[in-house]
């Protein structure tokens, strides 16, 4: 470390160059900002190399080969498909570094300097920047915290293990598990589960201490049919007692209302818990506000406590999602520059890329009921949908809740094939304070999935064609 | 017993609570008040239905009570008779109903749902007001730009603090800006809800015209003189009555739902005045059957009661005219705003000493006075009016003409 610093001065420094962090640069630099971003890792962070772009890519893989079966029906033959898992792991690979190289580009094109390096602020208005022996230090206008989470590995599980794994290193895997054993119950867990079922491992899952899965009731049901369906066995209301990993196996010991019951597999997933990645900065000595649960607090425009700091993405409150930091990071950014923005996370949608995929946003029917609303909903099933038909994954449902009173919509979850990029239309819906009219009158394309919003709307009044009308129930 | 708020006037529906003058475990007597009541344009007392025990008060002051509802529980010593019965498990729903709707309330705010668009929300932000204390008027309950720009004009003192605060202006500047309030309720809450109501619904069109009141004046002095001090509006007002008799359209209600315009035979003229609270309109009912003396001792009786505060629901109900008398104060035209769902109001200005050139080509001193007829332009035309203030101006002019109206 060199002593009788020269500080060089910055407009906006962020720190981390995750989603969160490059998007409030880019957006700053557009703004006339002069901008520098520390990053200690890899520039997109976990979202980017670790986290949801690898996690799409096995996705899709898996989809694509499930799919495979199918094609004889359409007259495709291609004999028995293998897989090939090292071949993916290095798709995976290409995919990540070109989105990696794109994210640079565009921070180059915008005049971003990108420093490596561990930061520490040094003041209020300084930072450190230490890369070997390097230590450079700035002063800066404005900071943008952005260094994302870390993982808290549970507790209860025994030494370092290559057969234990978690979402840092479960798809970067030398060799395709055999047997996966799966502990946890959110989208990641969910995507772990289903995806290296299709590609062909034994999947089981333990949802952690939960009877069920935390989507609306309904989603629920379709969900845990298809995984059913899909024969991937799952063990609710369980406690996870005891792992053993061995060389070749892992044992995971359950146990439930004092019955116990023993699972063996070759590896086990285990769904983690994630805290602010902040220690390192040394921002405690300035009094930073923090939650009880050692996060950020922040205000609508993702100002700390701190005057010339602000905060974006997994350190601050909320669920940890890419979607969220995103928006956080533009927010901040377009504050510092003294424009008028806000964050609103009342309507973040949650995608999960199982197979099918489910998209969510907005009250659950139980969630809408608990809030007083006087709840009416209407579910389609994609069945009854001609183009899934015709693509054949007519697994899935489409539900839309809304205010029976005023006509307010108030949820929208859908599990099926075109799910997630669905989501859009109800996300807007709901931002516009939409009632069922304003989603019955527009004109969807047919024949499309677009078709399952449209009948899932005309569904609250009893007009959707594509659904049988309401059994009366026979008197005994 | 229960004490419920009546329908202690015309078309009034809700009442706000503004004192209790008894509390819970009160002894009262039959006719005692026990809650003052703001209705529509008045403040009315709502006396006791019979003597004993005050049990419960189901409302707080400042809240808005509806006709029917019980307000609150008189313990009378009597057994509750079968009719009484008969209410208490009506009583026990809207007791236990409430409850409920509380916690909706509460919960949904938990859910936090901003109910206005991105592009009004943005609005809202770059005016500086907080968009989750604005009351949405539109459907659903969702907040308007409307809703944000007429919070915003309600708002200005506030906003403009705000703005100071966001240039960080010292603090002692912010105090001067800040502004003195007065409380937007009760009487004047209802003048602007009236006014609103009547200027957006009716199409007013605005007549003027002037009289020449030298005789009438003339007229009067001689009669006070003998010893009979009759006030000149008085002469308007049974003025007014022959002539709307002569052209009733003015004297008229629009019944737009059954498609009909009433022509009233009745002619309860209502009196704009100015009293402390704000603007109070007693009327005086059947001006066309009373006698000059007659309209003035009711006129003086009613404006001394708007005065006092002293109104019944009864004098304030049922006018089919209203006049406008600013003249003692001053001014020299105005388009007043018609009382719904009356069709026309008149408003007579300052009587002023003009020259004025006569028949005779001769410049005279004469006592002129202006006036300003609004009318509901739905129901009547121009010339209409123009027709119905000359003949009025005649016998104005003409005071004489007047006995030839006597029945």
């Amino acid at each position: 470390m060199v002593v009788g610093e020269i500080a060089e001065s910055r407009d906006l420094v962020i720190i981390g160059g995750g989603p969160g962090g490059y998007n409030a640069a880019i957006r700053a630099a557009q703004l006339g900002l002069d901008v520098t971003i520390i990053e200690k890792g890899k520039m997109g962070g976990v979202c980017l190399n670790e986290g949801c772009i690898p996690s799409k890519v096995f996705a899709h893989a898996a989809k694509e080969y499930a799919s495979v079966p199918n094609l004889s029906i359409l007259g495709i033959n291609i004999g028995e498909p293998t897989f090939d898992f090292h071949a993916l792991m290095k798709y995976k690979d290409r995919t990540v570094t070109q989105l990696r190289k794109g994210v640079e580009a565009l921070c180059a094109a915008n005049k971003i300097e990108i420093i490596e390096g561990q930061a520490t602020f040094t003041a209020e208005n300084k930072i450190g920047v230490e890369n070997g022996h390097q230590f450079d230090v700035y002063e800066f206008n404005h900071a943008i915290i952005a260094t994302g989470s870390a993982t808290i590995k549970p507790d209860f599980l025994p030494k370092q293990s290559d057969r234990v794994l978690f979402s840092d290193v479960i798809y970067n895997l030398d060799e395709m598990p055999q047997d996966l054993i799966v502990y946890g119950s959110n989208y990641i867990s969910l995507e772990v589960a289903f995806s290296y079922h299709n590609l062909g491992a034994n999947v089981t899952m333990i949802l952690d201490e939960t009877d069920d899965f935390s989507f609306d009731t309904s989603i629920n049901r379709e969900l845990k049919r298809i995984l059913k369906k899909q024969k991937i066995k799952v063990h609710r209301g369980f406690k996870v007692e005891e792992v053993h990993a061995s060389e070749d196996d892992v044992e995971v010991q359950l146990a439930k209302d004092g019955k116990e019951e023993t699972l063996k597999g070759t590896h086990i997933y285990v769904a983690t818990q994630h805290k602010a990645d902040i220690a390192e900065l040394g921002l405690e000595r300035f009094g930073l506000k923090m939650t009880e649960d050692g996060l950020v607090e922040t205000d609508a425009q993702m100002r700390t406590s701190l005057d010339k700091l602000f905060a974006v993405g997994d350190i601050t409150e909320g669920t940890p999602s890419a979607v969220k930091a995103i928006k956080e990071g533009k927010v901040a950014a377009e504050t510092i520059a003294g424009l008028n923005s806000e964050v609103d996370l009342t309507f973040l949608p949650s995608i999960v890329h199982s197979i099918p995929k489910i998209a969510s946003v907005g009250l659950t029917e139980e969630e809408a009921a608990e809030a007083g609303y006087k709840v009416k909903t209407s579910q389609f099933a994609n069945s009854g949908n001609s183009y899934a038909m015709i693509t054949n994954e007519k697994s899935g449902i489409t539900k839309i809740i809304k205010d029976e009173e005023t006509d307010l919509l108030l949820g929208f979850h859908a599990i099926g094939a075109g799910a997630v990029e669905l989501i859009s239309t109800a996300v807007t819906a709901l931002e516009m304070v939409g009632r069922d009219e304003d989603l019955n009158f527009p004109l969807y394309p047919h024949p499309s999935f677009n078709e399952t919003i449209l009948e899932a709307v005309e569904g609250l009044e009893e007009k959707a064609i594509h659904m049988p009308p309401p059994k009366k129930t026979a008197k005994v | 017993m229960e004490v419920k708020f009546h329908d202690i006037g015309e078309g009034m529906n809700e009442g706000e609570i503004l004192t209790f003058f008894v509390k819970v475990g009160d002894e009262v007597t039959v006719d005692q008040p026990l809650v003052e009541m703001q209705t529509d344009k008045m403040v009315a007392e709502i006396p006791s239905p019979t003597a004993g025990t005050v049990k419960a008060i189901h409302f707080n002051t400042g809240e808005v009570v509806t006709v029917g509802t019980p307000i609150m529980e008189i313990d009378n010593g009597e057994e509750n008779s079968p009719p009484e019965k008969a209410e208490e498990p009506k009583k026990q729903e809207k007791q236990s109903a409430p409850q409920p709707v509380e916690e909706k309330t509460s919960t949904k705010k938990k859910h936090n749902r901003v109910l206005a668009a991105p592009y009004t929300r943005k609005i809202a932000r770059d005016k500086g007001v907080d968009i989750e204390e604005i009351q949405g008027t539109g459907p659903a309950g969702r907040v308007t730009e409307e809703d944000v720009y007429q919070f915003v004009n309600g708002s200005a003192g506030k906003a403009g603090v705000q703005e100071a605060a966001a240039a960080s202006v010292p603090a002692a500047n912010q105090k001067e800006q800040a502004s003195d309030t007065i409380p937007f309720k009760g009487i004047r809450k209802q003048i602007a809800k009236n006014m609103s109501y009547s200027l957006q619904t009716i199409p007013h069109v605005t007549h003027f015209e002037e009289a020449d009141l030298t005789n009438l004046l003339e007229l009067r002095k001689e009669l006070k003189e003998s010893g009979d001090n009759i006030s000149v509006v008085a002469f308007f007002l049974k003025a007014l009555a022959i002539s709307l008799k002569e052209h009733p359209i003015f004297n008229a209600r629009l019944d737009e739902e059954n498609e009909v315009i009433h022509l009233l035979k009745q002619y309860n003229f209502g009196l704009a005045t100015d009293t402390e609270a704000g603007l109070l309109v007693p009327v005086l009912p059947n001006v066309d059957q009373k006698s000059l003396r007659e309209i003035h001792t009711e006129m003086k009786d009613l404006t001394k009661k708007a005065q006092e505060g002293k109104l019944s629901a009864q004098e304030m109900a049922n006018g089919t005219f209203t006049i406008s008398n600013v003249g003692p104060l001053g001014g020299m035209g105005a388009t007043p705003i018609i009382n719904h769902p009356q069709t026309s109001i008149l408003a007579f200005h300052k009587t002023k000493k003009v020259p004025v050139v006569m028949d005779d080509d001769e410049i005279a001193i004469r006592s002129m006075m202006n006036m300003s007829l609004s009318f509901d332009h739905r129901v009547a035309d121009g010339a209409a009016s123009v027709r119905f203030t000359n003949r009025f101006v005649e016998l104005l002019e003409e005071p004489k003409k007047l006995l030839l109206e006597l029945v």
